[in-house]
């Protein structure tokens, strides 16, 4: 009878370890979470704001307007300066581009007189910029109504304000420093751009 | 095996012989014990329904460049996962971190999301995991008996690391892990 007993000791244990190899006494799960996250560059046109403002009303939507173009006396432009922000976001490295449409105040309707030295015809400004680490400056000369552009590229993701300081210096003309402006109205279209590089 | 089977048999067909040898005296009995052992083991079950990722797409708004609000992923299951003795379910995550984007992210900017991981359906309170909080005393919880039955495991409370104010930075592969351990006590 013992020898029956330990023959069924025996056959519990050769049965049991192949049962159990499979499993242990701590099991273990791993479950991946993952996600992306896009490339996006945006511009809040709605969080426009503007700080200093000299000659120059609030923005009106997506415009501002120099109160006082010329001198009444002289009719040569008068100084105007004007600080925006607007709210930005690039998560990648990107570039920053300030385009002016026209290269300048332009007359809006009407034609276009030939520039001549009696009178400005367009009227040059700059656009001052600063963005991230990098800042820079859009020189308009008014000469030929074209686009002008300046750009810089920027390493690491950004966000904050881009901030413009544009400025329109007395006397500014396409023709002779103090011309007299001719009548008209004049604007130009000022595009912001955050992209890829 | 064999052997052991017929050894048995052999000794019950002799048993009865002594047996009758001693009718004449005395009624006798004898005891024979049977053994074995269970060893406390656990199965962590299988995955039920899918992979076994938690995809949750495209994390920000793509407009703000913030993290999205309503960020979710279906719940995993492990199905069938048992244990043979009290037990103790753990769940551990680490947050989602920009594969590709090593460097350290620059101010107003996070590269990380963290989130809540729950294993719920082994114990009366869910085992759950925030991978921001600095201790986790909710992460491990106690079953005092044997029990097999599926775990529910799901992701939730997503938040950016450093703050709701940061935006993540691009990358195309944020990736955390969820892991869920089952340990029997000796």
């Amino acid at each position: 009878m013992r020898l029956a007993t330990i023959a069924i000791g025996l056959a519990c244990a050769a049965a049991t370890p192949a049962g159990v190899l499979a499993q242990s006494a701590v099991a273990t799960n791993g479950l991946p979470v993952t996600g992306s996250s896009p490339q996006i560059c945006s511009l809040s046109s709605a969080s426009l704001r503007t700080t200093e403002l000299v000659n120059f009303r609030g923005t009106d939507g997506d415009t501002l307007q120099v109160l006082q173009l010329v001198d009444p006396q002289t009719l040569a432009a008068q100084s105007a300066r004007a600080t925006v922000l607007i709210d930005g976001v690039c998560n990648f490295p990107h570039r920053i581009r300030i385009e002016s449409q026209d290269n300048g105040l332009w007359p809006i309707e009407g034609p276009v007189s030939a520039p001549t030295n009696a009178f400005a015809t367009a009227l040059p400004y700059n656009v001052a910029f600063t963005w991230a680490d990098r800042s820079g400056a859009l020189q308009t000369d008014a000469k030929v109504r074209r686009t002008r552009e300046v750009r810089a590229d920027v390493d690491s993701p950004a966000a904050g304000d881009v901030k413009l300081e544009i400025e329109l210096d007395a006397g500014a003309s396409n023709a002779a420093v103090g011309a007299p402006v001719l009548a008209g109205n004049y604007g130009d279209t000022l595009r912001i751009f955050l992209e890829p590089r | 095996m064999k052997t052991a089977f017929f050894l048995l048999a052999a000794g019950l067909t002799l048993a009865p012989a002594a047996a009758f040898a001693q009718n004449a005296t005395a009624t006798d009995s004898k005891q024979f014990a049977v053994v074995g052992s269970v060893p406390a083991i656990c199965s962590g079950g299988a995955l039920g329904g899918g992979n076994g990722t938690f995809d949750l797409g495209v994390l920000t708004n793509t407009s703000t460049g913030l993290l999205r609000s309503d960020l979710s992923a279906p719940a995993r299951s492990l199905v069938g996962a048992y244990c043979s003795a009290q037990s103790t379910i753990a769940v551990v995550a680490t947050p989602m971190v920009a594969q590709n984007f090593t460097a350290t992210a620059p101010a107003g900017f996070s590269r990380s999301v963290d989130y809540t991981a729950t294993a719920s359906g082994w114990t009366a309170n869910p085992a759950s995991f925030n991978t921001a909080a600095a201790s986790n005393p909710a992460a491990s919880q106690v079953r005092a008996t044997a029990f097999t039955g599926d775990i529910g495991v799901g992701v939730s409370n997503f938040a950016t690391t450093g703050g709701a104010a940061l935006r993540l930075v691009a990358d195309t592969a944020y990736r955390g892990t969820v892991t869920v351990t089952l340990t029997a006590a000796n």
